[in-house]
């Protein structure tokens, strides 16, 4: 390797070294996985089995944004709004409607998923609730509603949308981390990992804290459109009972990635991280045919060793938040 | 600033919404206002209130405990089996207690040792939890609720010749207690002051792991009593008993004017805030709510109540 | 002021600090505090005062050297962190009210007592009364302006916050109290009558002031001997008639005074 490839490397690894231990493990279980089930990562399989992920890895992201702008900062309902926005654009749109055209389709994924992100956004950033306590609210009201529009799994997505699930995935994947790389060069990325750094430096410096906090979460909200979109994919219907499950993951992956939950540090890389590591792991213990009980123990033992590594990543400001009153 | 007795002016608040959406159930539904729907409420409240035990300390602490299904859980199959394996009921409950600390105090150790969000660490604790149970039982938890629990925890229970479950008195009596613990002792004090700004509280001296792992210990083990007094209502172990508290807990404390970051609040609060929910949710499915709108609107209830007060302030004025 | 230096010179030492090094290549502090001595530090920012003192407090932990605190019989006990510190009578004010002393959101009471809880509890039951009691003493004593022991401690003045905060260490019954810049955002009455307290409980009881301050006049007022810190160590010491406003900000500068 030459000195300058070296040098680059480092950059690289100091730029990304949050997600440390999490990259260690994905390397790990990547290369368990193609020992003992290659069968899923040939040529063709691979991109079911990323289709099936996908769900999770862009939950994971949609999560990020609300974690970064710090002060608690942490979206609950990201799950149940991918629920909710399934039974929306199968039931209603696709079904109801009839309108199937992707450009239809995906707009209104985007643009409903930015509503919801607006709504826990203006509670979060206008009404100062605290952020679990707003998107609770929201986590309930979503997947009450999902199952009041439909109280049992209905109906069928068009073809465009189910190849979403195998080479497709590839389309919303790449969107989504051109768009996030694209985001990084604007000044609205600075100022949301400065919000998320120290917030009262970042308002005395003149940024506009309170916008910057809502578009966090709208950004959250559009992200979980895309989600919702690759899970209706891989679903292949309108389910009202799966998207809670996500939200819970989605913040698992994140913590797992080294993303810290105080906000200012983290990003997309550690969010598809630690949504791989996860995914893999229950992708490897099921194929060992671990029983699912011990899979969980696994799963709860070794996200909490993980965040334990990452612990002085994760060295949490809340701890000197002071001056507050 | 806050008046003079400002502790309690968001439970009271929130009492208040109690009392108003009793009289709206009252008129709403027919009979709701009588002696046994009142005491459907407290008898349905004990579970949620003292499940919310934990949390309340956690929340207090400036954490959140989301392992407090889990563990509920793990209670009422615990006890489920080793009843149905012949064990005297002080043995089951003890065997749970001192199993749900240690669960729970290593949460408040690791979260407290290594400075990490207790969210995770609690979370991942859970999970281990749930999948040890599961493995035990093989996904099929069998056994039978400990002799005199059903008879402690129905609504046709009664005290003496009262017609009172004695799972209310025990709520009333672990209220006291709770409270007294929180106000009265150098331990309730240190989990306020730790709350409050955990740099002043470690540089007064305030042991930070310690009062971590036994807050947590704590938790751990109300939610696990929790769990095996469902066992006596339903009868029959569950597996899955716990999963509607794991945000119905943080909900009652958070509603009773509990704030989120750490220090301000009490258990009163949460009694207000465990009869709020109960009641709403009484209310809708006795008027033949879905459980779908149920959810909406407890959604929206928090929202609302919260945003009257327990607003943060805008950081204009903190800096 | 000169009978009382000269007393104080032959009272017996409460703290010692031996070849203690704050940063690397610096050289090695040595320094003795008597019993009812007020003793002043001053220094530019960054050049090492607040480090020592925060040192000697047992807030920050030191490799190289040695402090000692000596009880009533001569007795030295080694100081290696701040709980060590406190039990033996060492205690700390820290420099940022706001962040590091005050419990906002507790009562003025709570904020009193927090340092000194189970000096008030049986059996780790409080007994409310006698910390309230004890804290009416210290409410007459620093003339606390707060309308109840149950008041939010936000809801009073900066200068009635630092108030309870040094109320709450005196409680402790301290030998030395380690005040980090105590009047910093404190109104100028306040800090006067802070000053008589300072002088009224070295007088009195013989506690032992180490007072860091970025005003030099509040060290002209108070202090019977002055460190001038530079560059991690002590550049210059200045006892009794020595200490004036211009000794001072020469030494602060690097300069012997012409």
């Amino acid at each position: 390797m030459t000195p300058g490839a070296l040098s680059q490397g480092r950059a690289w690894l100091s730029r990304h070294g949050y997600v440390g231990l999490a990259a260690l493990l994905l390397v790990l279980l990547a290369i368990a996985s193609l020992i003992f089930t290659p069968g899923q990562f040939g040529w063709d399989a691979i991109w079911v089995t990323l289709g099936t992920a996908a769900p999770t890895l862009l939950a994971a992201v949609a999560v990020t944004p609300s974690i970064l702008s710090g002060r608690g900062g942490i979206d609950l309902s990201i799950g149940p709004l991918m629920g909710v926005l399934n039974v929306l654009l199968v039931q209603y749109l696709i079904g109801t409607a009839g309108l199937s055209s992707p450009f239809v389709v995906v707009a209104a994924a985007l643009v409903l998923g930015a509503i919801g992100g607006l709504i826990n956004g203006i509670l979060v950033g206008v009404v100062r609730l605290q952020p679990v306590v707003a998107t609770l609210g929201t986590y309930l009201m979503f997947s009450g509603l999902a199952i009041w529009l439909l109280p049992s799994p209905n109906g069928t997505v068009p073809i465009w949308l189910t190849d979403l699930s195998s080479g497709g995935v590839l389309i919303p994947l790449i969107v989504v981390a051109a768009g996030w790389a694209a985001l990084k060069w604007t000044p609205y990325y600075e100022h949301l990992m400065a919000i998320g750094g120290d917030e009262r430096a970042a308002f005395t410096s003149g940024v506009p804290v309170v916008t910057v906090r809502i578009l966090a979460y709208v950004l959250g909200g559009v992200l979980a459109g895309v989600a919702a979109l690759a899970l209706s994919a891989v679903l292949g219907s309108a389910d009202p009972t799966v998207g809670p499950g996500f939200t819970l993951t989605a913040i698992t992956a994140t913590a797992l990635g080294g993303t810290s939950l105080a906000g200012g540090r983290g990003g997309l890389t550690g969010a598809l991280v630690g949504a791989l590591d996860i995914f893999l792991l229950q992708n490897l213990l099921t194929h060992f045919n671990v029983s699912t009980f011990a899979l969980q123990i696994f799963y709860g033992v070794i996200l909490v060793l993980a965040v334990m590594s990452n612990a002085a990543r994760l060295k949490v400001p809340w701890l000197r938040r002071g001056g507050t009153a | 600033m806050r008046a003079l007795g400002g502790r309690h002016a968001r439970s009271l608040a929130a009492g208040i919404v109690v009392i108003l959406i009793f009289l709206a159930g009252s008129i709403l539904v027919h009979g709701f206002g009588s002696f046994g729907s009142i005491r459907s409420l407290l008898l349905l409240g004990a579970f949620l209130g003292i499940a919310s035990v934990g949390q309340t300390m956690v929340v207090l602490l400036g954490g959140i405990d989301l392992s407090i299904p889990f563990l509920m859980d793990f209670g009422n199959v615990v006890a489920a089996e080793m009843t149905g394996s012949g064990h005297p009921f002080w043995q089951v409950i003890l065997v749970i207690l001192v199993l749900a600390g240690l669960v729970g105090g290593l949460s408040g150790f690791i979260s407290a040792r290594l400075r990490i969000h207790p969210l995770i660490i609690t979370l991942g604790m859970g999970y281990a939890v749930q999948g040890a149970v599961l493995l035990w039982t093989k996904g099929f938890p069998s056994g039978a609720a400990p002799q005199g629990l059903p008879g402690f925890v129905s609504v046709s229970a009664h005290i003496g010749p009262f017609p009172i479950p004695p799972i209310i008195l025990l709520w009333a009596l672990v209220a006291i207690a709770i409270e007294f613990l929180l106000q009265r002792t150098v331990f309730g004090r240190r989990v306020y002051a730790l709350g409050s700004s955990p740099e002043a509280a470690r540089l007064a001296l305030v042991p930070y792991v310690s009062t971590w792992v036994w807050v947590f210990a704590v938790s751990a083990m109300f939610a696990a009593v929790a769990g095996v007094l469902l066992l006596g209502f339903t009868g029959s172990a569950f597996g899955d008993v716990g999963s509607p508290y794991l945000f119905q807990t943080v909900a009652t404390v958070v509603v009773g004017g509990t704030m989120l970051t750490g220090g301000e609040g009490g258990y009163i609060g949460t009694i207000v805030g465990t009869l709020l929910v109960t009641e709403l949710t009484m209310i809708m499915t006795s008027m033949g709510v879905s459980s779908a709108i149920e959810e909406v609107f407890l959604g929206a209830v928090v929202v609302l109540l919260v945003m009257l007060y327990g607003r943060e302030a805008h950081v204009r004025e903190r800096i | 002021m000169g009978v009382l230096a000269d007393k104080r010179e032959d009272a017996a030492a409460a703290l010692r600090v031996h070849s203690l090094r704050i940063r690397a290549g610096a050289r090695p502090i040595d320094v003795e505090i008597r019993r009812s001595e007020i003793l002043g530090l001053a220094g530019l920012e960054g050049h090492g005062h607040d480090v020592f003192l925060e040192t000697v407090a047992g807030v920050r932990s030191h490799t190289e050297g040695t402090i000692e605190a000596f009880d009533q019989t001569g007795k030295p006990a080694p100081l290696r962190s701040q709980r060590d510190a406190v039990r033996n009578g060492v205690v700390y004010l820290p420099r940022d009210r706001k962040t590091q002393g005050i419990l906002p959101g507790l009562s003025v009471l709570d904020n009193f007592g927090v340092a000194t809880l189970s000096r008030f509890a049986t059996a780790g039951v409080l007994r409310r009364g006698a910390m309230e009691q004890t804290y009416r003493t210290y409410h007459e004593r620093l003339a606390i302006h707060a309308e109840s022991p149950d008041v939010p401690i936000t809801s009073l003045s900066g200068g009635n916050q630092q108030k309870v905060l040094i109320a709450r260490w005196m409680a402790a019954h301290p030998k030395v109290m380690l005040l980090n810049d105590p009047t910093r955002g404190v109104d100028v009455a306040t800090r006067t009558a802070l000053y008589d307290v300072f002088r009224e409980a070295s007088d009195r009881e013989g506690i032992s002031f180490v007072i860091l301050s970025s005003q030099i006049e509040e060290l002209l007022l108070t202090a019977h001997r002055v460190l001038v810190f530079r560059e991690g160590t002590v550049f210059k010491e200045l006892a009794g008639d020595e200490i004036s406003s211009d000794a001072i900000i020469a030494a602060m500068f690097g300069r012997e005074r012409a």
